[in-house]
């Protein structure tokens, strides 16, 4: 109410100061009619598709088309199943790791979070006989219980990101072996193959979580105020404490987020491989963070949405499976999977450079 | 002849003139002291004579050749910030010597013992305490700031040392070391230009004074010439024009923030009492310590001790959430560091701050975000070409007026100003003092800490003067005049005419 007020009493007075010299000021939207309506449902459009995320998303259908054209088995069904199946897993990752880099922050243990997610669910489903989806939550807590040891050390010890989930991604990994000594736990119930195997709609069940995950992600992020706040620390962490937000509580709370991805990532692996692997997630690390920045999401911070890292993860997915098909040497695939993703940065940059946009 | 001399140098940035018309000369084995408040001039013309910036207009000429055409011949010109720009972990002979081109110490290779050779000729000639081979961050912060004017001297070509603020972290008795040395320059036939805030120094030390104020040459003068008094109303100059004051109306109401003893990094014992409709000025050097008591106050510094009390009841130190909720808000001085959110756009900078009015069950309405926003906007007169410009693309001034529009959706009951028109051109300014004022009006405690004395006592109803931490004095601004605060604010004056 009071607030209300403050803005016209404001108005007023700036009324009564400057009456003569009212300068004129730009509405947006304002003019609403038959055409304005066209106009503005044309600006929705092209505004979800704006700026880099258009970019990604251009990249990506060209590399899908190019690659039709390299191997028919490329757009097999059976293909496209592979290529999602894959993209679902690393996505899940990327999507946490993308909301940590809004933020600024890296988390190089979710990998290991979700390898020893993975084997935690085994031992309870196996070895201590607890129901299958019991024990699926029980880990998705565990997985949140992981992040949020590491967003309280980052934020309590204000330690550098990217070191300490060095640290503890060694932590999760060893605590991962000292439990299975390295051997994979075998006989998860074929009650929750589904998750990881099943296929909807011609679509594997991951990928469906994923995309669901991926949505109410960028809702989050897009539509919410604690959305705002991400991109608000990302942008200038000062600036958002000097706004009253309350920068350690959203950090602490993404590091949670992003554990429990990646706990989700790492179950769902179990359920599809029928075993609990230790070796679940060792390639989840570096993978989701280029994915990220292909997709326009800044190590720095501030910039960029999980839409984007989604897509820029599909570009790396479909490179590589392309490579696999194409019979290029084993030796060779992780040198021109690795020099594409360079590429990849390396022309946005560019095309940034030159075509420089103020908006 | 003069050895450095500019003539009728203009300098504009966007929206502002930095310096019009000015001239000034330095001869070898002279000091020339260049005075004037903060935003006078001063650094911009450095940066010219230095050759960091091009002026607009005018001519340089350095030992009567003109240096915009060769600029090799500011390398005749050395150079020493205010703030200390050494390497902190690299050694104290690295740093004398870097770059290794310029100094000519190192060719080729890097040698530790040809270093601390030359650097001990240094460390003995300028008095540093310190080895060659200690690392800078172990010795002391006056040493560094030798260290720094030591570097400066060991280019070769030097002819010309410019001290900007050579002594702000210096005691008396280094004071006095740096003195000698300054005095053995001028031997050996240097030229030094010295800037400072100190007026016993100037008198100390120069041959003469250049007076800078609002980027103009205001006054110049031999220092046998000129007592302090002259000097001072030179540097503040008594142009205030009546009819552009901007009090608020209202005499001062209810009392609403008290302020007891409050110490922390850089001030110590603060007291003092905000009352509601009232602006309180806080006048002060840069580095007197009044954006730490303030932020210290918004809970982005941690005070040491101390009480505050809003409306009587206590209030939480150490929280900015707590403060903004609780109507409390402070706007930075630095607008980039600490105030907007450079790659998000205009709405949604300011969206962040009028959530109360925009979202729904968690959700973000789109339509009642652009609305409020554009209200803002079309309130507070921002002028964009679209709210979804980047904010980072719109001019000093807009971003200002959006920094304060989102700031008032938050409802404040007392408001921080630090340095609010730094940087922004005339018209905006005055906006700016119009917005303050109908805040105070409202009722509302508004601070407003400035450099620039004009803008207190335009705006201020009362004025604070804070000198190394500590408050100085406090003046009721219609009794007392500038000379008596920039006195104060020198530490030299009387302790204020209000009680």
């Amino acid at each position: 109410m009071l607030r209300k007020r403050s803005l016209e009493f404001f108005l007023n007075q700036r009324l009564e100061v400057v009456a003569a010299e009212k300068p004129e000021t730009v509405t947006l939207g304002g003019r609403v009619g038959a055409q304005g309506g066209v106009r503005m449902l044309l600006r929705k459009v092209t505004g979800i598709f704006s700026n880099q995320l258009s970019g990604v998303a251009a990249a990506l259908v060209i590399i899908f088309i190019i690659s039709c054209f390299l191997s028919p088995y490329f757009f097999s069904s059976y293909n496209m199943l592979i290529v999602a199946r894959a993209l679902a897993f690393i996505g899940l990752i990327t999507i946490g790791q993308s909301l940590l880099m809004m933020l600024g922050e890296l988390d190089i243990s979710l990998g290991a979070i979700g390898g020893l997610c993975g084997v935690i669910g085994g031992k309870l489903m196996v070895e201590m006989q607890i129901d299958p989806f019991v024990s699926f939550f029980v880990c998705i807590f565990f997985g949140m219980f992981c992040g949020l040891i590491n967003g309280l050390l980052v934020t309590l010890l204000n330690l550098h990101s990217l070191v300490l989930t060095i640290g503890m991604a060694g932590v999760y990994s060893g605590t991962n072996l000292v439990l299975t000594k390295g051997l994979a736990i075998t006989g998860i119930p074929d009650s929750i193959a589904f998750l990881g195997r099943g296929v909807y709609l011609g679509v594997p069940t991951p990928f469906i979580i994923m995309l669901f995950v991926l949505i109410i992600t960028a809702f989050i992020t897009m539509r919410t105020p604690f959305g705002r706040y991400i991109y608000a620390i990302g942008n200038n962490t000062p600036a958002a404490k000097m706004l009253g937000i309350k920068v350690n509580h959203v950090r602490v709370i993404c590091f949670v987020i992003a554990g429990m991805l990646a706990s989700i990532a790492g179950m769902l692996m179990v359920a599809r491989l029928g075993t609990s692997q230790p070796s679940i997630g060792e390639t989840w690390i570096l993978p989701p963070i280029a994915a990220a920045v292909i997709g326009g999401v800044a190590t720095t911070g501030g910039v960029g949405n999980p839409v984007g890292a989604i897509l820029g993860a599909a570009i790396i997915g479909v490179i590589e499976n392309i490579i696999v098909i194409f019979g290029v040497s084993p030796y060779w695939q992780s040198v021109v999977s690795g020099a594409i993703v360079v590429f990849a940065i390396s022309f946005d940059s560019i095309s940034r450079r030159y075509l420089r946009k103020e908006d | 002849m003069a050895f450095l001399e500019v003539r009728n140098i203009r300098k504009e940035f966007p929206g502002v003139v930095a310096l019009n018309g000015v001239d000034f000369s330095v001869e070898l084995g002279q000091i020339h002291a260049l005075a004037g408040e903060n935003g006078a001039g001063k650094s911009t013309l450095v940066k010219i004579l230095t050759g960091v910036d091009a002026p607009n207009l005018g001519e340089i000429k350095i030992s009567d050749q003109n240096a915009l055409d060769n600029k090799d011949l500011f390398d005749y010109v050395s150079y020493v910030p205010q703030e200390l720009s050494l390497f902190p972990k690299m050694t104290v002979a690295e740093n004398l010597f870097m770059p290794f081109n310029k100094s000519g110490v190192a060719r080729g290779l890097v040698r530790r013992s040809v270093l601390s050779d030359e650097a001990q000729k240094y460390i003995k000639r300028f008095k540093i305490n310190a080895e060659p081979q200690q690392l800078v961050q172990n010795i002391t912060i006056s040493d560094q700031q030798l260290l720094q004017i030591a570097r400066a001297s060991t280019n070769k070509n030097f002819k010309v040392l410019i001290l900007d603020e050579p002594t702000s972290s210096l005691t008396l008795t280094e004071i006095q070391r740096l003195f000698e040395i300054i005095a053995e320059l001028k031997k050996t036939n240097h030229a030094v230009i010295f800037i400072s805030h100190k007026l016993d120094e100037i008198f100390e030390i120069g041959d003469e004074v250049t007076v800078l104020r609002n980027g103009e040459k205001v006054g110049h003068a031999l220092m046998k010439d000129i007592r302090e008094p002259d000097l001072i109303r030179m540097m503040s100059g008594e142009e205030l024009k009546t009819d552009k004051v901007f009090f608020p109306a209202a005499a001062a109401g209810q009392p609403l923030l008290e302020v007891r003893n409050l110490s922390g990094p850089k001030f110590a014992n603060i007291s003092f009492a905000l009352c509601a409709g009232e602006i309180l000025g806080f006048a002060g050097l840069v580095g007197a310590g009044r954006s730490e008591v303030m932020q210290s106050m918004f809970g982005y510094l941690k005070p040491r001790s101390g009480e505050i009390f809003l409306e009587g009841a206590p209030w939480k130190l150490g929280d900015t959430s707590f403060s903004v909720n609780h109507g409390m808000l402070y706007l930075s001085e630095t607008r980039k560091e600490h105030g907007i959110l450079p790659l998000l756009s205009l709405r949604d900078n300011i969206g962040i701050s009028v959530f109360e009015h925009t979202v729904r069950a968690y959700v973000i309405s789109n339509t009642k975000e652009r609305q409020k926003v554009n209200e803002i906007v079309e309130a507070y007169d921002i002028k964009t070409s679209s709210i979804n410009k980047k904010i980072m693309y719109l001019s000093g001034g807009n971003q200002q007026k959006a920094i304060i529009g989102r700031a008032m959706a938050c409802n404040p009951k007392v408001l921080v100003f630090d340095e609010p028109t730094k940087g922004i051109d005339v018209k905006t300014k005055i906006d700016i003092y119009l917005i303050m004022k109908a805040l105070a009006e409202r009722g509302m405690g508004i601070i407003l800490i400035s450099s620039e004395m004009n803008e207190l006592m335009k705006c201020a109803n009362r004025i604070i003067a804070m000198h190394q931490g500590q408050i100085k004095g406090e003046f009721i601004t219609k009794e007392t005049d500038k000379r008596t605060l920039v006195s104060a604010i020198l530490g030299i004056g009387e302790n204020g005419n209000a009680s």
